[in-house]
């Protein structure tokens, strides 16, 4: 019987959301209702309605979600080619990590958005610039929790690895040191996009023709707050989205093998 | 017949020691030394005080650690470090948490003179014998603590080993699926004769499951006494005979326990 209500459990989960999301709105009509802003500074929410339906009809809400989103894809499963390796590799050898580390523990404070200058001189505003500053916001989450995952590798699991048969390193390496830091490279890989889509707007807002950045940036410059808003509400909800699959996949994962 | 090729070997431990040194130095000795012989086919359960160094004489028969002074010998061969002729189930399972039941248990097998095939039949006859058969599908996750450590102990016997250490295997277990599982463990050792070497802090355990008991000493750890334990099995725990060699086994013990908190001892862990 329980299985039936299933579906309704997993809804009663969704419910806190669409509370605050509701409270979020009221405030605002709330503000608008007694402050009466210039709708230039602050649009009624019927108004960014309105120009969330104009915005999905013409088609432009679609194709700025869709570049930003494949910026952000695309430079993400790069970080992740080259970091899931480098991460792996640097949690089982100590040697590589002291010469790695210092580079990482120097470079990561610089935030991806203080590359944005370097890109744009370097790169222009073409799209290698956007990959590059997503890339470096991805990079460090992914690597840091790869390297983490792999030096918590429960020790009495290496033991039964070398017991049942994994003579050599490499083959520990693979059949044990590699599937039991996946769980820790997942949440890198979560918390990277999460990284990688606050980098790619903010990439967006300065050096773009497209994207959800350049959508919100545009409608500053001709004064369209109702604009700005919709592009925010999307990169919001979307950025929620996200984190749910991922979160979902994670969970999946964790349990593989029934 | 499936999976047992093999039969237990004698194992013997010749004037064992470890000696750990310290950051500051010094170097503590932990272990012996120590000799025992194991007969082939043996049931032999160590008890000792926490930190007597009893998990450290396991980790080096299981060659993890290197000893100090002394050698072990498998038959004829000395230990250089882990083999599958020499399994083992840990306290904590040590179950791969990525694989199923069946995956798990199938672990062990993957060398190139076995196909896919006889692994998964292997590892399936293996499963029957703990009666986990129906659960080969399913994530270790999904198991309780005492199912967890059937699966450990199918992987371990799975592997045709020839001798089986044992670490605490139940030591985190119910009393009453701890009941349960020595038994079955009694059951299976009766079938494949394979050599074991028990670590327990039970006593009651110890006397249920050995052919000899050794009680160690406090650090560093040495062999205090030794008995047969000649009653027949399945060993009523409860009876006049195991009740005294339990309170002479308790006397030592707390000798030693007490050792530990002497002036001028170090305390262990």
């Amino acid at each position: 019987m329980a299985s039936r209500f299933a579906p309704l459990a997993k809804a009663a989960r969704a419910l806190p959301f669409v509370y605050a999301a509701i409270a979020i709105v009221v405030v605002w009509q709330l503000v608008v209702s007694v402050t009466k802003p210039e709708p230039s500074v602050l649009p009624p929410p019927s108004a960014v309605v309105i120009a969330f339906g104009h915005l999905l009809r013409n088609g432009e809400l679609g194709v700025d979600t869709a570049y930003s989103l494949a910026r952000v894809v695309f430079a993400w499963l790069l970080s992740a080619v080259v970091a899931i390796p480098l991460g792996l590799l640097m949690g089982s050898s100590q040697r590589l990590e002291r010469i790695v580390n210092p580079f990482v523990e120097l470079l990561r404070p610089i935030s991806p958005l203080a590359w944005i200058p370097m890109a744009i001189l370097w790169f222009g505003i073409g799209e290698s610039g956007k990959i590059f500053v997503v890339f470096i916001g991805t990079f460090f989450p992914i690597l840091l929790s790869t390297v983490a995952g792999v030096k918590e590798v429960d020790p009495v699991l290496l033991h039964a690895g070398r017991v049942f048969g994994c003579t050599s390193r490499a083959t520990l390496f693979r059949r044990v040191v590699v599937p039991a830091a996946m769980p820790s490279v997942v949440v890198g890989l979560r918390v990277a996009f999460g990284t990688g889509w606050a980098a790619i707007i903010a990439a967006e807002l300065v050096a773009a023709h497209t994207g959800l950045g350049y959508l919100i940036a545009n409608g500053m410059d001709v004064l369209r707050a109702d604009l700005v808003l919709v592009g925010m509400i999307a990169i919001g909800v979307l950025g929620f989205l996200f984190d749910a699959f991922f979160r979902y996949a994670q969970r999946r994962y964790s349990r593989r093998g029934r | 017949m499936m999976g047992t090729n093999n039969t237990g070997k004698r194992l013997r431990i010749d004037r064992l020691t470890k000696t750990y040194d310290t950051r500051s130095g010094e170097s503590i000795a932990a272990l012996g030394p120590i000799s025992v012989d194991v007969k082939s086919s043996e049931f032999l359960v160590i008890v000792g005080p926490t930190g007597c160094g009893k998990s450290t004489l396991l980790q080096i028969l299981a060659g993890f650690l290197k000893p100090t002074e002394g050698q072990v010998l498998v038959g004829d061969e000395p230990i250089t470090g882990p083999s599958i002729d020499r399994s083992m189930v840990f306290q904590s399972y040590a179950l791969f948490p990525w694989l199923s039941v069946l995956e798990n248990v199938e672990f062990g097998l993957q060398r190139k003179e076995i196909s896919r095939r006889q692994r998964s039949e292997i590892a399936l006859h293996h499963l029957r014998m703990v009666g986990l058969q129906d659960f080969a599908n399913k994530s270790v996750d999904e198991l309780s603590g005492g199912m967890k450590q059937r699966v450990a102990i199918a992987r371990a016997f799975a592997v045709d080993p020839s001798i089986m250490l044992m670490d605490e295997p139940f030591g985190a277990l119910d009393a009453l699926t701890r009941r349960l599982l020595q038994r079955e463990l009694l059951r299976i050792w009766h079938e494949q004769q394979r050599t074991v070497v028990f670590i327990t802090h039970s006593v009651e355990e110890a006397i249920f499951l050995a052919d000899r008991i050794l009680v160690m000493s406090a650090r560093p750890g040495r062999i205090r006494a030794e008995w047969n334990v000649t009653a027949s099995r399945p060993r009523d725990v409860t009876s006049d005979e195991v009740r005294q060699l339990e309170r002479q086994i308790y006397a030592l013990l707390d000798e030693e326990l007490l050792k530990n908190f002497a002036p001028g001892s170090r305390t262990p862990e």
